[in-house]
């Protein structure tokens, strides 16, 4: 057995593409998630160093210029070293007014490179995220009013970032994990999904497993509207094919039966003594008899029955085929042959029909027209509408429905006649199409074929 | 004239041949659609008659091959199945006629005949040149209305002449269509045949159908006197 790419089947096409889209939407989605928790966990950062400055702003004083202090903040961890909470009071020059005791082993540059100390408008708060000092800081310049005089002042109070940074790692670690896990559930729902929506496909397959062993005769069973088509197309596809063979059988088992009667005679003839003369001239009638009975037995299994794919073939190219055929066969003739046929028009059915039934026609016409043939053709009352008519002498109102009669013949020194028209009557009924002898505007006869549109 | 048949059943090539010699025709046979390519572009035939299903080389193939070759001698199909889709893809690869196997010899015959004909620009059997007619359905050559008595050899020569009529035909052309390949090219045969013909066509030496010009071959030099249709 060869190997399939798994490109080659419905479900692996479908979960590959699945398998790789999921990732990035997935991806897309984490990203999303991660920057809106970043975000909430900063902005509670902010509120909360907000509202410290806001503490220490109620509990400062302002005495004669200076800042005071009371013995105690509220807030335990300003007088604790390394906390993780910073307080600091700047003069409007940027002098140091006051540090909280926490701060003390924090790096002087941390606090004083680190923050801003110009440039922030009075009243307007400033919110930074210094990673590489890992610190938010919250900055708020303020202006007192005493005894005429303005005092500002730059508060700013600093959280380790630590605690959030751990916190949002924490939040991208589940985050990772859940994901994972969805992007196995959906692929794994989707493998699941799409088994059981392919199941009807796999059902087809096998019951044409079935039909091709033997073991049934049509897909039955209902399948879905998106495969009923399908299966239609199929089951009556199986028909004509079966029919096909029923016909090919049947013409066989015809076809042995009606030649054991010439070769009986032969062989019956065997035992008469038969002058040499009279034993050639049984031989060649029934040698006669065999050809066209394997003629017409012939031409009947080849031509096609139902045409279920609706196939069609454009008239006028196959005419003119023909025409430049017939030509050059009956050069010696020179026989003026006219086609007028519209170039849409069509014939619904098999090309090797059609060519069997103009060929047999047609060459009855060049064969006795004296030197005019003309092949017309035209939609007609919903039928195509063929003439085939020639200058010949023309055929009695008595012999029209003979000859197209199964083995009759005009003349028997000519071959192929007779067996060719009721061959062409044949394939013509078998389409529903309609077959007349009428005279001809030229003078001699015309075959006027019907076929429904 | 020359003939090649290309058929690959032993039995019907057989019957075939004999009945084209019995006709007074050369022929050359062969079973394979290769060796009938190579023949066919290789010796100046006057008519080919092809099978359709060859070995090794469709009939159609052939056909096609030696038209694109250049070959322009007509070419009669045959073909057992007999439906039209091969019979209008035979006459399009370059075929000139067709028959259903099977077919009477004579049909043959009177298809090869009027191809041989036509290709000579005549296109009724019967021709005729002042005194002498020559029927070439029944192959036999009247004068003053009477049949001539000529031997086989002698009509195909004459044949060969009066359908190539004012062309001048080299002795080794006259032999190559008349004769089968291991034929003695050196021999004077041909020039026996030309007296003997002049004899029995003319005897009182009033006529004068086949000149002889010096170095370079016959020709046949007599006007038609029934103008063809065509």
């Amino acid at each position: 057995m060869n190997v399939k790419s798994p490109l080659q089947s419905l479900q692996g096409r479908l979960l590959i593409a699945s398998a790789l889209v999921l990732p990035v939407v997935l991806l897309i989605a984490g990203l999303a998630l991660s920057k809106a928790y970043n975000y909430s966990v900063e902005n509670s950062v902010k509120d909360r160093l907000q509202l410290q400055v806001y503490l220490l702003l109620g509990a400062v004083e302002l005495k004669d210029d200076h800042i005071v202090f009371p013995e105690r903040l509220q807030e335990p961890r300003y007088d604790q070293l390394n906390s993780g909470l910073y307080a600091a009071i700047h003069d409007q020059e940027g002098n140091l007014l006051w540090r909280s005791l926490s701060s003390i082993l924090l790096d002087d540059p941390h606090l004083t490179e680190a923050i801003n100390l110009g440039g922030i408008t009075t009243g307007e708060p400033l919110f930074q995220h210094l990673s590489d000092a890992a610190i938010y800081s919250f900055q708020l310049r303020i202006v007192w009013e005493t005894e005429g005089k303005e005092h500002s002042f730059l508060f700013t109070v600093m959280e380790s970032d630590a605690l959030a940074i751990r916190d949002i790692k924490a939040y991208e670690q589940q985050l990772t994990f859940w994901l994972g896990i969805i992007f196995l559930v959906a692929l794994l729902a989707q493998t699941l999904i799409l088994s059981w929506g392919l199941t009807p496909l796999r059902r087809l397959a096998r019951d044409l497993k079935a039909i091709e062993s033997g073991a049934s005769e049509k897909l039955s069973g209902s399948y879905p509207d998106e495969v009923e088509p399908v299966t239609e197309n199929l089951n009556e596809l199986i028909e004509s094919e079966r029919k096909q063979r029923e016909r090919y059988r049947n013409t066989l088992g015809d076809l042995a039966h009606s030649l054991k009667t010439p070769l009986a005679v032969m062989r019956g003839a065997e035992l008469e003594e038969h002058e040499l003369h009279t034993y050639q001239t049984l031989v060649s009638e029934q040698v006669e008899r065999m050809d066209q009975i394997v003629q017409y037995q012939l031409s009947r299994a080849i031509k096609s029955q139902s045409k279920p794919l609706g196939k069609s073939v454009q008239l006028a190219p196959i005419v003119e085929r023909m025409l430049s055929a017939l030509n050059k066969v009956y050069k010696n003739k020179n026989v003026h042959s006219e086609m007028s046929l519209a170039t849409d028009l069509t014939f619904h059915g098999d090309e090797r029909d059609l060519m069997e039934v103009l060929g047999n026609i047609m060459e009855n016409a060049f064969k006795y027209g004296h030197s005019q043939v003309k092949v017309s053709g035209a939609y007609q009352n919903s039928e195509l509408k063929l003439s085939i008519c020639d200058d010949g002498p023309g055929v009695t109102p008595e012999m029209r429905q003979v000859i197209l009669q199964r083995g009759a013949r005009l003349d028997t020194s000519i071959q192929g006649q007779g067996i060719g028209l009721s061959v062409a009557t044949d394939i013509i009924s078998s389409y529903q199409g309609a077959i007349e002898v009428t005279d001809s505007p030229l003078g001699g006869t015309c075959f006027i074929i019907r076929f429904p549109d | 004239m020359k003939l090649l048949v290309v058929e690959d059943d032993p039995d019907l090539r057989r019957q075939l041949v004999s009945a084209l010699e019995s006709n007074n025709y050369t022929v050359e046979e062969t079973a394979d659609g290769e060796e009938a390519l190579y023949l066919g572009e290789e010796y100046p035939y006057d008519l080919a008659i092809v099978d359709l299903g060859l070995p090794k080389l469709s009939g159609i193939e052939v056909i096609k091959r030696w038209r694109a070759a250049g070959k322009e001698f007509p070419i009669i199909i045959l073909t057992a199945r007999g439906d039209w889709q091969d019979k209008v893809e035979g006459l399009e690869a370059g075929a000139d006629d067709y028959l259903v196997k099977p077919f009477h010899m004579e049909e043959l015959s009177a298809r090869l005949n009027a191809l041989l004909r036509r290709a000579a620009g005549h296109s009724k059997p019967v021709l005729e040149f002042g005194p002498l007619k020559i029927d070439t359905t029944g192959r036999v050559v009247y004068r003053n209305d009477e049949a001539v008595k000529l031997t086989s050899y002698e009509y195909r020569t004459f044949e060969y002449l009066v359908l190539n009529a004012g062309k001048t035909i080299s002795k080794s052309e006259l032999t190559e269509h008349l004769y089968h390949q291991d034929f003695d090219r050196d021999s004077n045969v041909l020039e026996v045949f030309v007296r003997r013909l002049r004899q029995k066509l003319d005897p009182d030496q009033d006529l004068g159908p086949i000149t002889t010009v010096r170095g370079l071959g016959y020709r046949f030099a007599l006007d038609t006197t029934v103008k063809d249709s065509e």
